[in-house]
């Protein structure tokens, strides 16, 4: 059973400030494995060949599992995998053994193990974040995917009566989480480059405590192809947002699926042969993360290989400080346990010598960002040609991710109703536009055959005690968006694109 | 906010003709369970997906032509061999492969393994595990939801069942990782009195009967209990047992968190050659299991939970909660805002291993029984080894385990020197002999002799009800010791743990 162990050269917070005061009640009282005394008096003990009769672990040679091979698209192709792999399809297979040489053998990948995860994987993962992400000073925890990591740091600082902080629209997946034990959000306000800073501070500065309860500490944001507004905060926006954390001791919670779908960046250059090379063009098409400059570690970022490899492969992983890290591999080891050994095994041959190796992974990548941004450019075209004549709706093109985010001119429609009244709560719509937006979602799923997710499925709802009273549009005369997902085929966008020309001008034109 | 109704609920096991819809079972459930909202996102999903023809822009789901893998082969032991596990072991026995595909017919397409489902987890596989449960114990009325495991599905029942500041029932020696995940969540734990065959009902009953809310909270609703190869004491209770702990739950209104990871690992069953041979493995082992809590759960109060790390491996990191359909969607809901469904490599290779071009299922009973073999030959080893190095010299015992993996290895210590029995209690209530002191001396002199087993105290639950009449450190005189070492672990170990005893007593 292998204990928990944090590099050596890394000094205990070499710059790091302390941020333990952010942990909720829960993550404070969590006790480390019980065992944890046992194992330090068993692992200072100088006798070398200790016989263990203490756990309750089947022997390897039990586990039914002499081999396992995954068929992979060849990265041969260095231009295109992606492609190749839709029409060729030719095939590399790689494999985990039990009894011969591989990156992670079939015997310690199916042990129990604990924290962070088994070592193979976490330190073929960590490399990969170092080279691609060059955190200051942070460590690696294996996760079952994002919303398995974010939900666990959601437990970690959040409590009932906290308030967290995030895109006014947002993705409830996830922000329903922890309303279930009393948390609740505090939506900010956002352009078409996501939050607004300036906005994120006056919430900070105008926030009153006697009422409201602890001013918010944690910032919930996905910063490349928001969801669901598909936005992308810009290098400048992010140094204004990481300062204002510092100001306000707030932590960031970097939720980024969507990293690596950047579009209408720089072309690598792949006939680089030279696997260096390639890689350092490729970082360079990258946008620096909150990670990147996390220099107190109040950052948590948390990256998935959901949208990437697969979402069925519930695997993914959260870089953070220290004292975070060990928090969030105590409360793992007390919940779900680190990840699958399919999973760990899968992604460290991948990554390894004998699979795609870090740069064939970037080459896979490259190549699916450049197939996103195909049927970017196609729906955008069938836009443009079926929904915009109509003058109803419009779109701008988002800089990464896999949606778009459709603005419905609701005041063009007959029934569009505009109160004009003044005093009352600054929170309550004056329009009837969220009742539109609803009625042309079902309009259009019902009728045409098409979903799209109305804005009001990621509305924050808003507190007369946290919004400014002048001059604040409710966000419910602002919910005026639909969200188009791109990932489908060819087919779908096409069609999609033409029934929501077609519904759009039954909708307006009844 | 648009919230859309789910249309269908989980999927039901096989209906035996009880009827439960009218009981109430939320009532049991957490404020934080019962405040929690559905997946706004998966029911509209769900929704889109009754009309044919729907064009679903709502979802970020990556098509299945970008998943970068479109097979994954497993390589297994071949299940024909008289003996799989041994001919496993010795590499003597034939291999086969099973298979998923992306693009080929299989079991369980990798097309829907690798999309993202429900937290309950595919139809395919819950079906299939649910069809083994009705096998084995026939369960009155049951829904399957599938697990990361039994950590990850106790530590989720948990949430579900439990608010801060209630208690939970638990035997006083148990799988204390566990019981120290509910700490944090303001649960407090109450030890039941054990004796050599496990939970002693009749304690129950007097903690139960004798509870005073007035001084200590709400009265205990849940008992967390590991029937088979209890963790630490390797004992399994009786039916006769079982069905007096059903009794008193019942009576008390008790939800039952049946953790039974050690169910197939049963020794000394006397399977039938003559019904394998009739009816299959599973039937044949069906009729000399025991009887789970589940078998008998005509109130719907049990959530069963069975896990593949002891029967497979522990990175299999996949298992099954079967409990009433109340709580399998309430369970189901948490998972939906947490971890997720499980790993699709995972269901894909339980999906295709029950499957026709896999072992199915009478094959996994017969694996299974395989493996039991093997364990028992190491369980007999250890007691003989036992009963030449270490019983002879009367300063430890053992009892025979029925099934699991744990010896709970009795250490003798009145007939130690330095062993007092009337020692003033440092608090009130607290112990009355050096029982720990002494037992931590030996554990490190076992150590420094270049052997670990696990002590009693780490398992050990201190009574905080203040009437259970003894401190349980004057309890702790066990080590927990397994057997699922080498044999050559085994002979070294006991040889040692003999000697050491030797040296400690005299």
């Amino acid at each position: 059973m292998e204990e928990q162990r944090i590099d050596d050269n890394v000094t205990s917070n070499n710059g790091v400030i302390d941020l333990s005061h952010h942990l909720s009640d829960e993550a404070r009282n969590r006790l480390a494995n019980p065992l944890k005394d046992i194992m330090r008096v068993i692992s200072e003990c100088p006798v070398t060949d200790l016989i263990t009769m203490a756990n309750g672990d089947p022997h390897h040679s039990l586990y039914p599992f002499q081999q396992i091979m995954y068929g992979l698209p060849s990265v041969q192709d260095p231009s295109d995998p992606v492609t190749s792999w839709n029409n060729s399809g030719r095939t590399q297979m790689i494999h985990s053994y039990r009894d011969q040489e591989c990156a992670l053998p079939i015997r310690n990948a199916f042990q129990y193990s604990r924290a962070a995860g088994l070592v193979q994987c976490k330190d073929a993962i960590t490399d990969f974040t170092n080279l691609i992400f060059a955190p200051p000073n942070h460590h690696v925890m294996l996760t079952f995917g994002n919303s398995d990591g974010l939900t666990k740091v959601f437990r970690l600082f959040g409590q009932k009566g906290d308030h967290f902080l995030t895109d006014e629209f947002s993705f409830p997946g996830m922000t329903n989480c922890p309303l279930a034990y009393g948390v609740k959000w505090v939506g900010v306000k956002m352009d078409s480059g996501g939050i607004i800073p300036e906005e994120l501070e006056k919430v900070l500065i105008r926030w009153d405590e006697a009422k409201l309860g602890r001013r918010p500490r944690l910032l919930y944001t996905v910063p490349v192809g928001q969801n669901p507004t598909g936005s992308t905060l810009s290098v400048d926006r992010r140094k204004k947002i990481y300062a204002i954390a510092q100001t306000w001791d707030l932590i960031i919670a970097e939720d980024d699926p969507y990293y690596f779908l950047r579009y209408d960046v720089p072309q690598t250059n792949c006939a680089s042969a030279d696997p260096d090379e390639f890689i350092k063009n490729f970082t360079s098409t990258l946008i620096p993360t909150f990670l990147s400059m996390d220099v107190d570690g109040r950052v948590i970022r948390l990256d998935t290989f959901s949208k990437v490899l697969a979402p069925g492969m519930r695997l993914g992983w959260i870089t953070s400080n220290k004292l975070f890290h060990l928090k969030l591999g105590e409360y793992t080891d007390s919940s779900t346990q680190p990840p699958h050994a399919f999973g760990q095994m899968f992604v460290t041959e991948m990554l390894s010598e004998h699979g795609w190796k870090i740069e064939g992974f970037c080459r896979w990548l490259r190549s699916l960002r450049l197939e996103y941004q195909n049927r970017l450019d196609l729906l955008l075209d069938v836009f443009q040609r079926e929904v915009e004549p109509t003058g109803y709706a419009s779109v701008k093109r988002p800089e990464a991710g896999m949606f778009v985010w459709i603005e419905v001119f609701f005041e063009k429609h007959p029934r569009f109703v505009h109160e004009r009244c003044s005093g009352g709560s600054p929170v309550v719509a004056r329009t009837n536009t969220e009742c539109l937006l609803k009625e042309l979602f079902e309009r259009l799923m019902n009728t045409q055959g098409v979903v799209f997710l109305p804005a009001s499925t990621f509305a924050i709802p808003e507190n007369a005690l946290w919004v400014e009273s002048d001059g604040h549009v409710p966000l419910s005369d602002r919910t005026r968006f639909l969200r188009a997902a791109f990932a489908g085929t060819e087919d779908m966008i096409e069609k999609g694109m033409i029934r929501l020309g077609k519904g759009l001008r039954e909708f307006f034109q009844e | 906010m648009v919230f859309l109704p789910s249309t269908a609920s989980a999927t039901s096991a096989v209906d035996v003709g009880l009827k439960r819809s009218h009981v109430d079972y939320s009532r049991y459930l957490s404020a934080e369970a019962r405040s929690r909202l559905p997946n706004p996102i998966k029911s509209i999903w769900k929704v889109a997906q009754v009309k044919p023809g729907t064009i679903n822009m709502g979802n970020g789901d990556p098509h299945h032509t970008l998943y970068p893998i479109c097979e994954v082969n497993f390589v297994v032991p071949s299940i024909d061999e008289h003996d799989p596990v041994q001919s496993w072991r010795s590499g003597t026995g034939e291999q086969n492969i099973i298979s998923s595909y992306k693009d080929e017919p299989c079991a369980l397409s990798l097309r829907t393994a690798f999309a993202y489902g429900a937290g309950a987890g595919l139809k395919d596989v819950r079906d299939a595990l649910a069809d083994l449960n009705d096998r084995i114990h026939s369960p009155p009325n049951h829904t399957v939801s599938l697990s990361l495991g039994n950590a990850d599905a106790l530590t989720k029942c948990f949430r579900l069942l439990g608010d801060p500041g209630d208690s939970f029932l638990c035997e006083e020696f148990t799988f204390s990782a566990m019981t120290n995940a509910a700490l944090p969540l303001g649960i407090e734990w109450v030890p039941i009195r054990m004796d050599n065959n496990g939970l002693v009902p009749s304690d129950l009953e007097r903690i139960l009967s004798n509870w005073d809310e007035a001084k200590q909270g709400k009265r205990p609703h849940v008992l967390y209990t590991i029937p088979c190869s209890q963790n630490p004491t390797g004992s399994t209770l009786s039916l006769e047992r079982r069905q007096q702990i059903y009794q008193i739950a019942h009576d008390w209104d008790i939800i039952i968190l049946e953790d039974d990871p050690y169910f197939f690992l049963q020794y000394d069953l006397g399977v039938s050659q003559s019904t394998i041979q009739q009816y299959g493995h599973t039937r044949a082992m069906a009729e000399v299991l025991p009887r789970s809590f589940l078998s008998m759960d005509y109130d719907g109060r049990v959530m069963r939970l069975d896990s593949f790390s002891k029967i497979v491996a522990p990175g299999m990191r996949l298992g099954w909660v079967t409990s009433n359909s109340y709580f399998a969607d309430k369970l189901d809901m948490l998972t939906d805002s947490s971890s997720q469904h499980p790993h699709g490599m995972g269901q894909a290779f339980v999906a295709e291993l029950l499957g026709s071009n896999g072992w199915g299922v009478d094959g996994f009973m017969k694996w299974i029984l395989s493996l039991c073999n093997e364990y028992q030959r190491r369980r007999d080893l250890f007691m003989d080894v036992f009963r030449q190095k270490v019983a002879t010299s009367g300063f430890a015992t053992a009892e025979v385990p029925q099934s699991g993996m744990f010896v709970w290895i009795k250490i003798n210590l009145e007939h130690h020197a330095r062993f007092s029995a009337s020692q003033t209690p440092t608090v009130p209530g607290g112990p009355t002999t050096n029982t720990a002191d002494l037992m931590d001396e030996l554990f490190r002199k076992l150590l420094n002799n270049g052997l670990v087993m696990m002590p009693a105290s780490t398992f050990a639950i201190a009574d905080r009800t203040g009437m259970m009449g003894s401190h349980i450190n004057d309890r702790v005189n066990f080590f927990r010791a397994t057997f699922v070492g080498t044999d050559e672990t085994i002979r070294n170990g006991l040889a040692t743990f003999g000697r050491t005893l030797e040296e400690f007593f005299l």
